[in-house]
Formats: structure tokens, sequence, C-alpha cells
């Protein structure tokens, strides 16, 4: 085993366990590991910004491809950290500004074409189709999503939904029935989203006890159990040396 | 206080023990369950047979450090198989704090498979803008990279040949965590420049993402460290997330039967308190 | 002076705004390269704004070290994580391999950033456990119908669910493709109208928040 890799999972496997003893009580193991979780994301950002930002798409280009037309973006950059200084930091509003201009601009067409028109075309469409065929058939199979019958259920629970939503008229008569209908498809639709909540988190604290299980083998020189025994050592002292300590 | 009442005010560090030991125990003595295939992930299984050697499939891994358990093995999945299919894969990240796990997955799956840099893959690794990065990259892709994440210039690489912009590019699958991702993928790429999308993500995002699935804005969905299992049974390569299978179905139960018991506590409590009210009301009633 | 501090940025959101909106329907040559054009910027501008990110947070923690405030030494740790790594980065110039094998920066990466993050994260799936076991209570009619349908999906997306109860993995699937889908498309659809009227209200200066600080 390479030095550098069983130095790293005993420094993976140490800031793991520190960061779940979390789950006992707030302490300064945790508070060690939360600390330099923000120092090392914040470096490891700042890094690749530069290399990519400077290095790459301005550097580069500029100075080694001729591409002075690049002054200009770097200019409106610079105007951006005139927020620091108190006397020009009426300045960086254009640059704010030629930013959230183009970025609405841009942003308007595009949404409006992916999310309303291709959705509302997506709710009805279906049901053309089934007025065109003037047949008698209608499909009832509930398994098939885009059987008939689905996609009248999905019709009345996207109007019922909006209806719920519209806060502009009160909800009474017809209105009121449909915003309740629209209340039980938005209950079935947060318990799904529930149901798939405790999926994710579950499928995270799958993914570390697997590599904590990893570094417990002798190949890694059983990690895992060292600095296990060592972390709720550090804890329990931790523990009884500050006895004034409000419980939580 | 009854036993009910007790029960109820629990310690929540016992409940964070079960959890514990239910996630433990399974990882460390598998059963191994069958897993079906859902028709959203075999979607994206099928296309992706569906194209010939030399097509482009560009991975985009939308994601950080935080999802890579539920990520990291669709990443896996989806690169083993494209590679074993000959197609020209070209990777890259819109997430900053991802690049180092993106490049990870890329060359360890192109060790694994015999793939050569430059030749059968390529690394873009990330640049910033999001939305506008995805614009660049559709309409010139060696103005958005000009060079790939190993400085070598893009314009000059085999594996890119004839691909100019995303128009050229026959399939992408974004695997998001979040915002950037598939929805800013559609928004700001597959809405101009119409190369077929498919979608990857979290479990936490997943459902929002069925009406995008529904109007066929996406062709598939593998959702969450389930959906990296299902992929992983349609290649017949069974990794990471098979292997935590057996853990997920034994924490949801614990969680399934954990909200019975709370419900099943408050109605005991509920009934026990009726019943003294109504006890009261009649030795009142009495006196 | 005054046009310059309060009208002349609504004069360039207005501008850009609209040319960009407007750009997306317009097919020719020279649209398509402005559009290519102005993006390649953004990106560049893009780089910027996480400096200004970055900035506050050396900022908020540099008043806690200098001022010797409760919890300073913690900021400390803090502070020599960040300069720690951003000179490892540079040193390697950010990469995390160097011809297939890990560098300095990389493993700082792989065997501190990730396990950091991870468990971050990870260390919320106990939360949820207690959450759920402390508040989701079927109160009323809707509530247990958000229960019933969760304990479903719960169930069917998991194998041994599917194998104690066939069935429910295909209510789940019927649950998230057809009712799950109807109310996230309803969402979606409110959501962006939403989304394109703030849009509007910044174009046409209604909306100036984004604008921030200064004096006017």
């Amino acid at each position: 085993m390479p030095f550098d890799m069983l130095l790293g999972a005993w420094v993976a496997t140490g800031l793991t366990l520190f960061i779940f003893t979390f789950l006992y009580e707030d302490n300064p193991l945790f508070k060690v590991a939360e600390h330099l979780y923000v120092g090392v994301s914040v470096g490891y950002t700042i890094v690749k910004a530069y290399d990519t930002v400077v290095v790459r798409l301005i550097y580069e280009p500029m100075v080694k491809q001729g591409d002075w037309w690049l002054l200009i973006p770097l200019f409106i950059g610079g105007l951006m950290l005139t927020r620091y200084v108190p006397k020009i930091t009426w300045m960086s509003r254009l640059a704010f500004a030629f930013i959230v201009g183009v970025g609405s601009g841009l942003a308007i067409p595009r949404v409006v074409s992916s999310y309303i028109l291709k959705q509302v075309e997506d709710t009805f469409r279906p049901l053309l189709v089934l007025g065109e065929t003037g047949g008698v058939t209608f499909n009832f199979n509930l398994a098939d999503p885009t059987s008939n019958v689905n996609t009248i259920v999905l019709l009345v629970g996207v109007v019922s939904v909006l209806f719920y939503f519209f806060f502009s008229i009160e909800h009474s008569g017809p209105v009121r029935h449909a915003a309740r209908t629209g209340i039980l498809f938005l209950m079935i639709a947060f318990g799904a989203a529930f149901g798939y909540t405790v999926m994710a988190r579950m499928s995270l604290l799958i993914g570390r006890l697997s590599d904590l299980i990893q570094f417990a083998a002798p190949g890694y020189g059983r990690a895992s159990i060292w600095l296990l025994l060592l972390t709720v050592g550090l804890l329990i002292a931790w523990a009884f040396r500050s006895p004034e300590r409000p419980t939580s | 206080m009854t036993f009910a009442e007790r029960m109820v005010h629990i310690d929540r560090r016992i409940i964070f023990l079960v959890i514990g030991l239910c996630t433990l125990l399974p990882l460390l003595h598998p059963v191994g369950l069958a897993i079906n295939v859902s028709p959203e992930v075999r979607a994206v299984h099928d296309y992706i047979e569906s194209l010939p050697p030399g097509s482009a499939f560009l991975l985009s891994m939308d994601f950080d450090p935080a999802s890579k358990p539920e990520l990291y093995p669709q990443a896996v999945a989806l690169l083993r198989h494209a590679f074993k299919r000959n197609l020209r894969v070209i990777g890259m990240t819109l997430w900053v704090s991802g690049t180092g796990m993106a490049d990870q997955v890329i060359s360890q799956v192109a060790r694994e498979m015999g793939k050569t840099n430059g030749v059968d893959y390529v690394f873009l690794g990330w640049s910033p803008g999001v939305g506008s990065l995805i614009i660049t990259m559709g309409q010139d892709l060696y103005k958005a990279f000009p060079s790939d994440y190993y400085n070598q210039p893009t314009s000059s690489l085999p594996v890119l040949r004839d691909i100019r912009t995303l128009r050229d590019v026959n399939y992408v699958v974004s695997l998001a965590a979040g915002t950037a991702g598939i929805e800013t993928w559609y928004v700001f790429g597959k809405d101009k420049y119409q190369f077929e999308l498919g979608g990857g993500c979290t479990g936490v995002i997943a459902p929002g993402l069925y009406p995008l699935l529904r109007s066929k804005q996406i062709n598939g969905l593998i959702g969450g460290l389930r959906g990296a299992a299902e992929y992983e049974v349609l290649i017949d390569q069974r990794g990471l997330a098979v292997a935590g299978m057996d853990a997920q179905s034994v924490t949801h139960f614990a969680i399934i039967a954990l909200v019975i018991l709370c419900n099943a506590f408050y109605a005991v409590i509920r009934t026990h308190a009726r019943r003294s009210g109504q006890e009261r009301v009649g030795r009142v009633a009495e006196e | 002076m005054t046009f310059l501090r309060r009208q002349l940025p609504l004069l360039i959101t207005f501008v850009m705004g609209v040319v960009f909106a407007l750009q997306y329907y317009v097919p020719h040559p020279a649209s398509e390269q402005l559009l290519t054009t102005v993006n390649k910027w953004l990106q560049i501008i893009g780089g910027f704004a996480l400096i200004l990110g970055v900035t506050s947070l050396f900022h908020q923690h540099a008043v806690k070290i200098r001022r010797r405030e409760p919890g300073w030494g913690y900021s400390f740790v803090l502070y020599a994580g960040m300069l720690l790594t951003v000179a490892i980065g540079l040193w390697v110039n950010g990469k995390e391999t160097s011809n297939g094998t890990m560098t300095a920066f990389g493993w700082v990466y792989t065997y501190m950033m990730v396990p950091l993050q991870g468990t971050m994260f990870a260390i919320l799936a106990f939360f949820i456990a207690s959450a759920a076991y402390r508040s989701f209570r079927a109160r009323s009619r809707e509530a247990a119908v958000l229960l019933v349908a969760a304990v479903i999906v719960m169930m069917g997306r998991v194998p041994l669910g599917e194998h104690l109860l066939p069935i429910s993995g295909d209510i789940t699937e019927w649950i998230l493709n057809v009712l799950n889908a109807a109310v996230r498309r309803a969402i979606l659809i409110g959501i962006s109208l939403g989304a394109v009227a703030l849009s509007l209200k910044i174009i046409f200066g209604v909306e100036r928040a984004y604008l921030g600080g200064g004096k006017e």
C-alpha cells in the first residue's frame, strides 16, 4: 500500500468520524472538522477559479492567441469588484446591470419555450389525439403512464393544482372543489418527495459507511477501528472535563 | 409518564443508533435481493445501445462530493457502457467542486476499459457560466473549451473530430445534484441545439424531473442509488450501487416502522387523554 | 452623475434584456455571433463573481480572528485549511493528477474535501429518521394521504419492498409518472410564469433590488 494512500485513508476516516461525533453532541472535534471543510472547499474553489478563469480563459487566449477583445469582460469583471471600494461602489451597478440584463434576456424565451409551452403542449396534445381517432377505444391501463385514463388524471391534476395556487380569486364554489382536489394531488406528490428524500439521505450514509468498512481492512491498518476507539476516547475525555456544560 | 409518552420523547440518539445499525449490518452481511428495472432507466440504456460505434456521447457530471454515493456509481456504469459500445466520450462538469471527482471517474474507467485520452475520450473539465457555457458550447465548442483539462488544444484532438457544436453530439447525459443540471442543459442546450438528452440525478430532485420525462424533453432518467443499481444490472456489472441496495431496503423499512410506531404511540396518548378528560367530567358532574 | 449612478444601469439592463430576448428569434449569422461572443464574456465575468463570494468569507473570519472573538481558534483552522489548499493547488498548477499519478492537490481533494463534504450531508440521514419519528403524524386527512403515499414510495423503491409486496413497485411508478408528474408540472408552469414576470420587471426597471448598495 503506497504511503500516501495509507495516510489518506487514516485522514479521511478521522475526519469522517469527527463529523459523526455531532450525532452525540456539538463538540470541538466536530467544529474543527467543520471549519476545515469550509476552508478546504473555498481553497479548492479559488485554485480552480484561478486555473480556469485567469489562466485558460483570459491569459492564454489574450496573451498567447492575441484575443484582446477579452479586455471588455475583464473590465466588466473589474467593475464588479469596485463594490468593495466605498467611493466608487456605484460602478459595480453597471456590471450587475449588464449581467442581469443579459441573463434575463437569455432566460425569458428559453423558459417560455421549455417550461411553459412544452409542458402545456404535452398536457393537452394526448387529448387532441384522443378526439381525432373518433373510435371507441379508450385505454384504461393504469400501468401505462401514457394511457388515456392517465392522461385525463394528469390533466385533472395539473388544472386542480394550478387552481389551488391561484390566490387572486376566492376559493369558493367550483373553485373550492378544484382547489381541494389540488391539495389531494399535492399531498401525494409531497409524500412521494419525502420517500425519495429518505432514499437519497440513506444513500449518502450508505456511501460513507461503505468507505469506513473499506478502511477497516488490514491493508489500511484497520484505520476505522483504531480511529473509532480514539474518537470515542476523546469524546469521553471532553465530556468529563467540562461538567458545567448545559445538557442538550 | 406513560410508556407511550416516554417512547414519544425518547432520546434521539437511540434512533440514530438504530439507523446506524440498520445501515451497517446489511453492508457487512448482504443478501442480494433481485432488482427490477424501471422503464425510465431502461430508456437511457437502450438509447446508448442504439448508438453506432464512434458516436459522440457527452457526460456532464454536475455534482459535488456531497452527492458522490448516488451519482458516482451512475457515472461509472454509464462510462463502462459507453466505452464498451466504443462511443467517443466527452466528459465535463458544471460544478467546480466536482471537477476532481469527474476527472477521477473518467480516468479510472477509461484505464479499466483500455481507452486512450484524446483518442477515445476527452475530459474538458469545468468552466464558469453554466447557462452561458452551454450556449457557447452550442455555438462553438472550441470557444467554450479552447483546451481540455490537461491543457491539450481541443481543436487538435482526434476524439473531437467532426464535432463543432452541441448539435454534433449524439447523446448528452447530465448527472445532476441540483441546479445547474438537467433542466439547465435542456433550457440553454436542447431547446435550441436539438441533441438527445438523458438524465441521472439524486433522489431529492428526481420527482421534480418527471414532467420533463413525460413530455420527452429528456428521454430517460436514472434516479438515485436505486437507478444506479438498475443500470448496473442492465450492463451486467454489479458494483457499489447494487451492494448498497440491501442497506437501502432495511433503512427504508426502519423509517416505515418508526413512522408507524410514532403514529401508534400518539394514538394511544390521544385515547388516554380523551378517557382522562371524560373521567374528570364525570367526577365533576357527580360532585 | 445621477445619470451614471441611477439611469445608466437601468438603461443597460433594458437594452441588454431586449436585445438578447429578441436574439432568440433572429437566426442571422451576426445575431449568432453576438450570442457566442457575449456568452463567452459571461463565462469570464462569472469567474469574477466567485471572487466576490470568497472575499466576504475571508472578511467575516478575519474579523473574528482579529478581535479574538469566542471560537476564533476555529476561524484560524478555516484560514489555515484555505491557505494551505491554495498554496498546494497553485504549486501543482491546479491539477489533481499529473501523468496518471495523484498530486498533493489531488490528495487534499480525495482524502479531505470529499470525505468532509460527503459526511456533512450523510449525517442528514440520521436527522431525517429522527424527524420522521417525532413529527410525521397523521393529524389530518391530508397528512394521512401524505403519509400513505410516502410509505408506498419508500416500499416500492427498494428490492425488499417489491419482494414482499410486488404491487408496491407498480403503484410507485404510477404515483411518480402520473400524480407526481401532474403536480410538478403545475408547479413548474407556475414558477416559470413567475420567473418570466420577474425577468420582465427587471428589464423594464420595475424591480431594482439587484442593483444593490451604494448611494444613488
